[in-house]
């Protein structure tokens, strides 16, 4: 027996690729002309995945050592471009894969954000997602004028008015409210289009849009909140969450409480698909594949400011002032992301920095062998977890990798039935619903 | 010893994110779905063969009920809206073409600046430098309330906020120098930290902290554009824009409105060279001067039609109801705005003296009438350069269809290419390289 077909992903951000791994191509000085990007989402297009989503942050991150120094150094948190500009010219090069791209309900204007999700899913004929953050970092806030964040729980209440919001700005326009009837002279029925005059606590806008519906109806709505605030709001509006939980069973657990959540909202919980952040190892053989993973290791115990910048910025914890081989010392404390550092001393266990940040993983389960092992690997996860896909993490972030996965994993698990092999459907939310 | 002065000047089109002409007889093929920007880019690279500096892509944000008290004439007519997000169109043309440029609008009055900085960098970077900001500070309370405000703050103060957003947004995108990113394989650097900085804003309207989180952009700044005609918008534009669309009406007035833009430009310091000032035409075009002025005729015969399009647009911008008024009457005295001043203020000198009816028939949105075969039409243009100074013109199609597109593209083009009064290839890479060739 085998698991039912899945969803595959590619979770990642408008950033450099690799420059120092010896496959580095000449693409990290040009990235920002954006064809690497336009390659990568024709070889995901090839590959049938579902869709591509970028994430994005609003700031250069001077946490680690008081500076911006190191995260500038590595290139982590920055340089990155505007996903949503992007866009467009990726859905011009393709026609089927599902586009993502995270705009934070803290940051934009509603009704902007409304227009520029709607002219995207116009551009890519149904093909937008909107990855809906409420933003983590007081620094990013700054950007925008504000002296901090407002606080977590706030945020996602804002989240839930503001997302209302945008999709009563959609509903505007009715789906038939485009006439042109040449005789008459009417382009379109003024009668099919409505000022919402939302007045909300947080937002006001009177309305209406002044685009066409998009061909969605409602463009695709993806969300990675892990909190129960973030759950909770998750289950009203999404059509895909992101998740990192770890492990087989605490990937069953949240897709479970997913649905249930969603189940209770009374929306059919198959259409809230659940996918899970992975980062595979694959090699010729498994020893090839296991010895990857042990040079992979390797080398963040040589050099752990990468992990250890990024902990800083999304912890808000300068970790350069730690000994990097004794445990992060009990008395350390932070502002906003209590519960972050409280789960990372559970998960560290008394693990040195050094040792955490080789443990650490920015994935739900290890994925390591040749592509055929990889895939049953896959294949048992899914039947144990009951769905729903998996988000595929650039780690490297190069052409090499995306053919690696593309041209080696996807294959296999085609073979095996787990993977479509054609797009049933025109519109991203159509193929997410497939199966 | 003389130096010839370069007797070329600059092309550039206005357009919106709005479906071309979908009723007259060359409409073509009907197009429901114009959004996905494919006809654009056909426009877009007939503008590009025929060595246009750019293409204007105007914004608004609302549906506008003004005239009459309802939408319904505004979107029977689908000029405001349905209206696409012009900077995404501009980053779709920009991968479809190689040397034009593309400039779009953005409200200083609506877009959070930082976000504003981000996306033209990043459309900058994505097109080699050929991305340009049209700067405006909007003009309706419709808009306004679309953003949660009541009304939009008045005319004046939002030049004053525009002229501190501007320079925000400056800011930010020199908080990256040129360099900044050195790929040292040796010190394992990728960016120098040392040429990114913060820039800490305290303004009166803005703040930010910064730095932008990108690459300064490939033209440093990209081109700012600007339209404003009252002494406000005239002496921001002096002040920061690479290129002004202007509409004032006959060549002594366009000639008045250029100098006093150089002169202000002057007293901001700046070269008055460094700042094009494009006018605005609609040639109406055909094989024979005689066939243009039956084209002419034919289009202003449908007199009620033109007129009530030209209301409703004005209603739009103005926020006056102009279906209130009687057409047999002349412009009230009482008519005012604070949306776009200038433009009521050049109608209300046109129309010194008719009554609307007459206004409104004879009234075209143009500085000069280009009526005739393309030698006369390039005779009318090459004339206005002269007596003016320059520096250019900008196309608005009143009904954009392929066929109008090329008889500006592959008539009148070529017919000034051997006068060798527009440029046959582009000399340089960016947007502000071609605005500053000649
Ligand atoms: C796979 C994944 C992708 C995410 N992408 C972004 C992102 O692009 N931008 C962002 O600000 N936050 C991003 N987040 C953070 C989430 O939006 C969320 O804030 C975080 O998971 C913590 O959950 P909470 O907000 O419910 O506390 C991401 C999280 C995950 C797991
Ligand atoms: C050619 C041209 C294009 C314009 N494009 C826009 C536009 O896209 N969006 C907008 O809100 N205003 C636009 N305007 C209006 C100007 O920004 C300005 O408000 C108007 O010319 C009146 O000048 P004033 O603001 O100085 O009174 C345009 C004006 C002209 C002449």
């Amino acid at each position: 027996m085998s698991a039912d077909m899945f969803h595959l992903g590619w979770f990642g951000s408008f950033i450099p690729t690799t420059w120092t791994t010896g496959w580095d191509g000449t693409d990290a000085a040009r990235w920002m002309d954006g064809k690497f990007y336009v390659d990568k989402v024709r070889t995901l297009e090839r590959a049938c995945f579902d869709f591509i989503l970028f994430e994005d942050s609003s700031m250069v991150s001077d946490v680690y050592g008081g500076s911006s120094e190191a995260t500038l150094k590595r290139g982590g948190w920055a340089p990155k471009g505007d996903p949503v500009a992007l866009a467009p010219i990726l859905a011009r090069a393709t026609e089927r894969i599902g586009i993502s791209v995270t705009m934070s309900t803290s940051f934009y204007p509603p009704w902007m954000l409304a227009r520029s999700v709607a002219t995207l899913d116009h551009m890519s004929r149904g093909r937008i997602g909107w990855n809906i953050v409420t933003s983590s970092e007081d620094l990013a806030a700054k950007n925008f004028g504000m002296d901090a964040l407002p606080p977590h729980d706030e945020r996602y209440a804002r989240a839930d008015e503001f997302v209302d919001l945008v999709t009563q700005l959609w509903d505007s326009w009715d789906a038939d409210a485009l006439v042109m009837d040449r005789e008459r002279g009417v382009y379109v029925d003024h009668t099919k289009v409505r000022p919402i005059d939302f007045v909300g606590k947080y937002y006001k806008s009177r309305g209406p849009l002044n685009t066409l519906r998009p061909p969605q109806g409602r463009p695709v709505l993806t969300q990675a909140g892990g909190s129960p605030a973030g759950r909770q709001f998750a289950s009203r509006y999404a059509d895909m969450v992101m998740a990192l939980p770890k492990g087989v069973p605490a990937m069953k657990e949240y897709r479970d409480d997913i649905r249930m959540r969603v189940a209770a909202e009374g929306r059919d919980p198959d259409r809230t698909k659940v996918m899970f952040v992975v980062s595979p190892i694959l090699g010729e053989t498994h020893q090839h594949a296991l010895d990857r993973k042990a040079a992979k290791d390797e080398a963040v115990r040589q050099h752990p400011e990468g992990q250890l910048i990024g902990w800083s910025g999304s912890m808000e914890i300068d970790f350069s002032r730690f000994d990097l081989d004794k445990p992060l010392p009990d008395d350390v404390q932070t502002n906003g992301h209590q519960s972050t550092l409280a789960n990372f001393r559970k998960w560290a266990n008394g693990r040195t920095l050094r040792e955490a940040c080789v443990a650490y993983r920015t994935e739900s389960m290890e994925l390591i062998g040749t592509p055929d092992e990889v895939a049953a690997q896959m294949d048992e996860a899914m039947q144990e977890v009951g769905g729903d896909g998996f988000l595929i993490w650039n780690q490297p972030h190069n052409r090499r990798y995306i053919g690696e996965i593309a041209d080696g994993l996807v294959p296999a698990l085609q073979k095996r039935g787990l993977m479509r092999t054609g797009y049933g459907h025109e519109h991203f939310r159509d193929n997410l619903l497939e199966f | 010893m003389t130096t010839a002065v370069d007797p070329r000047f600059h092309l550039a089109w206005f357009k919106s994110f709005t479906p071309h002409d979908w009723r007259g007889p060359w409409a073509g093929p009907e197009d429901r779905e114009w959004m996905n920007g494919d006809s654009h880019v056909d426009f877009l690279q007939a503008l590009e063969r025929a060595r246009f500096d750019f293409l204007m892509l105007e914004d608004s944000l609302m549906v506008s009920d003004t005239y009459a008290g309802t939408a319904e004439a505004s979107l029977a007519q689908g000029g405001y809206a349905p209206k696409g997000d012009p900077a995404l169109l501009a980053s779709m043309l920009l991968s479809e073409t190689t040397r034009i440029g593309v400039i779009a609008t953005m409200s200083s009055t609506f877009v959070p600046p930082w976000l504003l900085a981000r996306t033209s960098a990043t459309i900058d970077h994505l097109s080699g430098g050929r991305f340009g900001w049209n700067c405006v500070t909007s003009s309706e309370n419709r808009a306004a309330q679309n953003f949660g405000m009541d009304a939009l703050p008045p005319h004046d103060e939002r030049y004053e906020r525009a002229a501190e957003y501007v320079d925000l947004v400056k800011q930010l995108w020199d908080s990256w120098e040129d360099g900044a990113l050195v790929m040292d394989e040796e010190t394992n650097t990728y960016v120098d930290h040392t040429k990114v900085r913060p820039i800490h804003f305290e303004g009166r309207w803005h703040r930010s902290r910064g730095p932008l989180n990108l690459m300064r952009p490939p033209q440093g700044h990209p081109v700012i554009c600007q339209a404003g005609g009252s002494p406000a918008g005239k002496a921001f534009a002096a002040a920061n824009a690479d290129v002004l669309l202007a509409l004032p009406k006959g060549l002594a007035d366009m000639k008045r409105y250029r100098d006093d833009i150089r002169e202000l430009a002057v007293e901001a310091g700046r070269d008055p060279d460094d700042i094009k000032v494009m006018f605005i035409v609609s040639p109406i075009l055909a094989d024979t001067d005689e066939e243009a002025r039956e084209l002419q005729a034919l289009m202003n015969a449908n007199a009620e039609a033109k007129i009530k399009a030209q209301m409703v647009n004005w209603s739009a911008t103005m926020e006056i109801d102009f279906s209130r008024f009687d057409l047999d009457e002349p412009l009230p005295d009482d008519a005012s705005t604070n949306g776009h001043q200038s433009t009521l203020s050049t109608f209300r000198k046109f129309a010194a003296g008719r009554t609307l009816r007459e206004a409104f028939t004879a009234y075209r949105t143009e500085s000069i009438e280009v009526v005739g075969s393309p030698a006369t039409a390039a005779d009318v243009l090459q004339e206005a350069m002269e007596f003016v100074g320059g520096d250019g013109f900008l196309i608005m199609g009143g009904t954009t269809n392929r066929r109008y597109v090329h008889e500006i593209t592959d008539g009148l083009v070529p017919e000034l290419q051997r006068r060798g009064l527009v440029r046959t290839e582009y000399a340089g890479a960016h947007l502000r390289d071609h605005l500053r060739e000649f």
